[in-house]
């Protein structure tokens, strides 16, 4: 690729000071952010402190996080994270209802990968009662929640384009989004809050003619990340604001707990769907991409990669999927069809059972994580062998990135903040619960 | 009745104990169900001489000879199925779904194991794929003709058949033919309805009356897959004791007429309380929900009712939910207006004022009260009114038997007489204050629960001076108060009943008290405030806790928080009141006392969070 | 998968860490003694053989009615080794006091913070020892069992700004 030509790299004169288009080769990974200034010169005035609010309600915090920086001028010398806005119990209320009952408030952590968190949380009770889903439910939870991956991955390339000034890029990315949206409408019935996944399978089987309309789609969703594709990653604004900016090293990046494409970024080539293989992942063939340098664009390139890549998971799911039943035959942890409800004692015994005490849970604990949009989606459950979740912790996967935020962003320009707060992707639902 | 004679050890010789030290032929322990001359080689030799030592599921279990096996697996923890085995009735062995293998069964059969007794030596096991399979089958047998009624049913939620078939059957129906049909609604007797089509004929119902109520009112009559239980033609189910056949009853078919389709079991919580019906004092559940009583089931006490309670009792929760003074009162008749609470009491507390110098102040207590209520009453009596003694009122007395039921049908009679001892209250009968009432002596009296033996003789309370009547219920009394004042009864309190022979007996707070109305301590507290009083109460547990060792020689050993009251009960997911919400009973709780609505608060005053 | 991390551990510190068991799916378990976790933790980290360079979660657990009363459970990972140990320490009621790892892995920081917030379990060690979710002025623990489910606490009311970052609220604890 011919970068140079572009300017990556290059130097530029009228480049921002301190900015990496100002000429200095891309930073090793994990070096730390040069001095703003190049000599003594160019010193700024000593001045003042000053501290400012940014939130919780700015447009450039995603949702509602409140970030309270102290400058130097332009210099971020402290920086103190303030969450909590958006917490609504997620924990407490999971511990409330039955086992099922939980997968609502599942679709409202990652709120634009809500089949995700419905996997994620599946395969915990599943792991915890010991059952195996039918190989058909296991590649409609691959390929729903790989397209629900493109989805997340859509909002935030979108998103960064929109909050470095690319307005573009923003509605490209959301009409590709908003193109699977409407195929996982036709799956499960709702754009966000899908609740398509249950304990023991899936809750409905595609529609006639969903496979090849899903592939039309992301034909398209493919013609548009390429656009995407080509407006930001040579454009030299979102470059220089991109490159060398937010950079965490390898070990930091381990230290801090990141997972996913944010430690990706930074080298480690650690992806639970290879590392643990969950579901029918062993079958697919499909690439991790694993970045050197740890900053924002590197992260950004990650989540391009990732579109094409989760697009290849989801053909191979429609090539290798076979007809077959939805969810477990068992009526401990499943509804009974329809008909043997309203026809059988059997079934309307285990309906009732079902709703009103919900299923039982072997008593134990079980650590369960799987890959979500932004790392390691973790479900630690404890049950008492009754119908509803003795304790339900979640690990959600931003939450060390957010944590880490005041760490990396010491004696960086305020303007850097801005990409990295977009490329850690911090989503409000998950990490606040 | 357990046939001993099943038990004698087969051909296959039962091993001896693993690793029991060789200590010589002990003989078998005297009443080993064993009888050594059956075997040629004779019972293995006692591990535990006067025990019966045996091994279940890997475990071994020591009991005292003739222990069954399904009491043994109880008792370290292991579930055997059952519906028609209960342990106060005789062994019918008819349900079939306790079969287990055991090593001394005649030709490796399953043996039931409600009816069998444990034998040296004997290995048990209770969770091999041929039990399990043999639990399906049952089950799937039990099911065939069973009505598709879970939504209908009242049983529904607390039902064996849906409990077991979720633990020990989860298979879909192979019935491919119309299932047999039968009564739906056959009226046994007064309180019991049976429907024919839910029996699986455990006959339990049969065995409970003609050896519990020693009334043999049922029976089974047809046969095959037409059987059902009857009752005698011309001889309806009567007897005292036939709600008893609804709690044992393990599925839908017996249902009470007077629960039946009145509320879900699922949305009803349960406090432990104790029936208010006779001075027995039986011990119950109280089923509510939001602020409605719905049934008493009795709860077990061996000292007291066994598991059982008469249908008298079984109905006494009535009062509870109807015709419930809820506001204040001032005045009678005409003149009656609804006052707040706080001035009703202050009034109260001013027209017995007047009398109290006169000496023609009375004091009526009603033997409904708890022990709580009355602590309070008789301290007010005796410090804010100086009297010098009490009248009794209560319920007239009704019939009496001689299994529970007594002839008084106060639950606190003794109690009453207890309270009035320990503050050197005289008491003294009804018939003397109706006397005192005609002589003019009396002019005021203060009545303390509005129960009166003799409903005739409540005209005379019109013509007091003050009446100042804290009740229930609209009722004779209530209806002549120049004050009336709302009570909240037991089911709203916590407190502490003594029954017939001086058992004190403690019951919990179901809900908060309805309107505003309050528990009588309460309102007697008021009023001693009003009359100058010192005293201050928090709640029932203090009342207890200032008052209570007044009562400590006549309640020896007596601990008030054996039963922790609900603001001290942990580990209940607490959610306020008033929601039907789907939740298994007892995860609700209620909404604290006072319902200030800051969490911060209550968390602070029950001390769960240190600041 | 990995039972050599848990006999390394059961080597090193005998009494320390007991009742190692195989969790539900194979995981590899263990308790560990309150007042050494700190110490497990930085040998994890340390010995080349185990390497448990990250902490992707720890939370607690909330046994009411049991004794000890509280959990908090470490679910560690190494990247190198592609292995993973849960760590379970009980927590008695009368003695909330768990050694911070923060020390050892950084990314421990919020996990702690939010057992701190969610049932009242400190982390002496912990460089920033504050409430993660809720607001300083917040009585009680809401994840405790015992900690009513629809309790409701009144608004904070507003007062004079004495600190940027704590707002509106009495100022000093930050």
């Amino acid at each position: 690729m011919a970068t140079e030509g572009k300017g990556i790299g290059g130097h530029d004169s009228l480049a921002t000071h301190g900015g990496s288009g100002t000429g200095q080769p891309a930073l090793p990974a994990g070096a730390r952010i040069p001095k703003a200034y190049d000599g003594p010169l160019d010193a700024p005035l000593m001045g003042k402190q000053m501290v400012v609010n940014l939130g919780p309600s700015h447009p450039a915090m995603h949702g509602v996080t409140r970030a309270v920086v102290t400058l130097e001028g332009e210099i971020i010398k402290d920086m103190k994270l303030d969450i909590g806005f958006l917490h609504r119990g997620f924990e407490k209320s999971c511990e409330n209802v039955t086992w099922g009952q939980c997968f609502p408030y599942t679709d409202r952590l990652n709120y634009v990968s809500s089949i995700m968190n419905n996997v994620g949380f599946a395969l915990a009770v599943e792991k915890l009662c010991k059952l195996d889903v039918p190989v058909r439910a296991k590649y409609l939870r691959v390929a729903t929640a790989e397209l629900h991956r493109i989805c997340d991955h859509l909002t935030l390339v979108a998103a960064m384009g929109l909050e470095l000034g690319a307005m573009t890029v923003f509605l490209y990315g959301v009409e590709a989004r908003d193109l699977i949206y409407d195929r996982l409408t036709e799956i499960c019935g709702a754009r966000l809050t899908s609740n398509y996944v249950r304990v023991g399978g899936v809750a409905r089987d595609a529609p006639e003619g969903w496979g090849e309309r899903t592939v039309e789609t992301l034909v398209r969703v493919a013609e548009l990340r390429e656009m995407i594709d080509a407006l930001l990653t040579r454009n030299r604004i979102f470059v220089d604001r991109t490159r060398g900016t937010g950079v965490v090293s390898r070990a930091d990046a381990i230290e801090f707990g990141f997972t996913g494409p944010c430690l990706r970024a930074s080298g480690e080539p650690y992806d639970i769907r290879k590392s643990a293989p969950y579901l029918v992942y062993d079958r697919i063939d499909f690439d991790v991409p694993v970045g050197a340098n740890g900053d924002n664009f590197d992260r950004y390139l990650m989540r391009m990669e990732e579109l094409r890549q989760s697009d290849r998971i989801v053909r191979q799911c429609f090539e290798q999927m076979e007809p077959g039943p939805l969810v477990v035959a068992d009526a401990r942890y499943v509804f009974p069809p329809k008909p043997l409800v309203y026809g059988t004692i059997e079934g309307v015994m285990a309906h009732f059972k079902l709703v009103m005490e919900g299923i039982k849970v072997p008593a134990g604990e079980a650590y369960s994580y799987t890959e979500a949009a932004n790392g390691e989606l973790g479900f630690y459950l404890v049950s008492d062998g009754g119908g509803r979740p003795y304790k339900l912790g979640l690990r959600a996967p931003g939450w060390p990135m957010v944590a880490a935020l005041p760490h990396v962003m010491r004696d960086v320009f305020l303007a850097d903040l801005i990409p990295t707060f977009d490329s850690i992707n911090m989503i409000g639902g998950e990490v606040e619960q | 009745m357990a046939d001993q004679t099943k038990a004698p050890p087969p051909a296959t010789a039962p091993k001896p104990p693993p690793s029991s030290p060789a200590a010589g032929q002990t003989p078998p322990a005297a009443g080993s169900p064993a009888p050594g001359a059956a075997a040629p080689r004779g019972p293995p030799p006692a591990k535990n001489p006067g025990f019966v030592t045996c091994v279940i599921d890997g475990r071994e279990v020591v009991t005292k000879p003739g222990t069954s096996v399904i009491e043994a697996a109880k008792s370290i923890g292991i579930e055997i199925p059952y519906y028609c085995y209960h342990k106060r009735l005789s062994v019918a062995a008819n349900c079939r779904m306790c079969l287990v293998e055991m090593s001394n069964a005649p030709m490796g059969k399953l043996m039931p194991a409600c009816q069998m007794p444990l034998a040296e030596g004997v290995v048990v096991k209770t969770d091999t794929a041929r039990v399990k399979d043999q639990q399906r089958a049952t089950l799937e047998f039990l099911l065939l003709n069973h009505p598709v009624d879970c939504a209908i049913c009242d049983q529904a939620g607390e039902c064996k058949l849906q409990d077991y078939y979720m633990k020990f059957d989860h298979e879909p129906s192979r019935l491919d033919i119309p299932k047999r049909e039968k009564g739906k609604r056959v009226q046994l007797g007064p309180l019991v309805t049976l429907d024919e089509e839910r029996c699986i004929l455990c006959t339990r119902c049969v065995r409970f009356m003609r050896e519990v109520a020693k009334e043999p009112q049922l029976g089974v009559s047809m046969r095959g897959s037409r059987s059902c239980i009857s009752a005698f033609p011309g001889q309806p189910l009567d007897s005292k004791y036939a709600g008893n056949t609804v709690d044992i009853c393990p599925v839908g078919a017996l249902t009470s007429t007077d629960f039946r389709f009145r509320g879900r079991v699922w949305f009803m919580s349960s406090a432990r309380s104790v029936c208010t019906g006779c001075a027995r004092g039986c011990n119950t559940f109280l089923d509510y929900l939001k602020d409605t009583t719905y049934r008493y089931r009795p709860r077990e006490n061996e000292l007291v009712n066994q598991e059982w309670m008469c249908d008298d009792g079984r109905l006494s929760y009535k009062y509870l939910n109807h015709e419930r003074v809820l506001v204040a009162r001032e005045g009678r008749g005409a003149a009656a207006r609804e006052v707040a609470l706080p001035a009703a009491t202050a009034a109260a507390a001013a027209a017995l004022k007047d009398h109290v110098a006169a000496g023609t102040l009375a004091a009526l207590f009603s033997p409904v009260a708890s022990v709580e209520d009355l602590l309070v009453a008789a301290l007010v009596a005796s410090e804010g009114l100086k009297l010098a003694e009490v009248y009794v009122g209560g319920r007239p007395d009704g019939r009496q038997d001689d299994f529970l039921k007594r002839a008084d049908e106060n639950p606190n009679r003794k109690g009453l007489e207890m309270v009035a001892q320990a503050f050197g209250l005289l008491v003294r009968p009804f018939a003397d204050l109706s006397k005192a009432l005609s002589s003019g002596r009396v002019k005021a009296v203060w009545a303390v629960g509005a129960e009166i033996p003799d409903a005739g003789a409540a005209p005379a309370f019109g013509k007091l001076d003050a009446l100042v009547c804290q009740a229930y219920d609209q009722g004779p009394l209530a209806r002549e108060a120049t004050v009336l004042l709302p009570a909240a009864p037991h089911s709203e309190m916590d407190g502490t009943f003594v029954n017939f022979d001086g058992r004190p007996q403690r019951f919990e707070l179901a809900y908060w008290p309805r309107g505003s109305s309050s528990p009588h301590w309460k309102l007697a507290a008021e009023m001693g405030k009003a009359l100058g009083l010192t005293w201050r109460f928090q709640g029932s547990r203090e009342v207890w806790s200032q008052l209570g060792d007044r009562l400590a020689e006549a309640l020896p050993g007596f601990t008030w928080d054996s039963l922790p009251s609900t603001a001290l009960r942990r580990g209940l997911v607490p959610i306020a009141a008033g929601t039907v919400d789907g939740r298994l009973p007892g995860y609700r709780e209620r909404v604290p006392e006072g319902g200030s609505g800051d969490t911060r608060l209550d968390l602070i005053n029950l001390g769960n969070v240190s600041r | 998968m990995a039972k050599a991390v848990i006999e390394a551990l059961l080597a090193r510190f005998p009494g320390i860490v007991h009742d190692a068991y195989e969790g539900v799916g194979g995981d590899d378990c263990a308790l560990v003694e309150k007042a050494h976790i700190a110490e497990v933790c930085r040998f994890l980290k340390a010995e080349p053989a185990l390497a448990f360079n990250m902490a992707p979660y720890i939370t607690a657990v909330d046994y009411l009615g049991a004794d000890p009363r509280f959990e908090v459970v470490y679910n560690l990972f190494s990247t190198t080794h592609n292995h993973r140990v849960r760590l379970r320490v009980k927590v008695p009621e009368g003695d909330l006091e768990v050694p911070s790892v923060t020390p050892v892995w950084r990314g421990a920081d919020w996990f702690e913070r939010y057992c701190l917030d969610m049932y009242g379990i400190c982390f002496p060690g912990h460089p920033d020892p504050r409430r993660l979710f809720m607001y300083d002025e917040f009585v009680g623990h809401p994840l405790r069992k015992d900690y009513p489910l629809r309790g409701r606490q009144p608004l904070v009311p507003e007062r004079e700004v004495k600190d940027i970052f704590r707002g509106p609220g009495p100022g000093g604890r930050d």
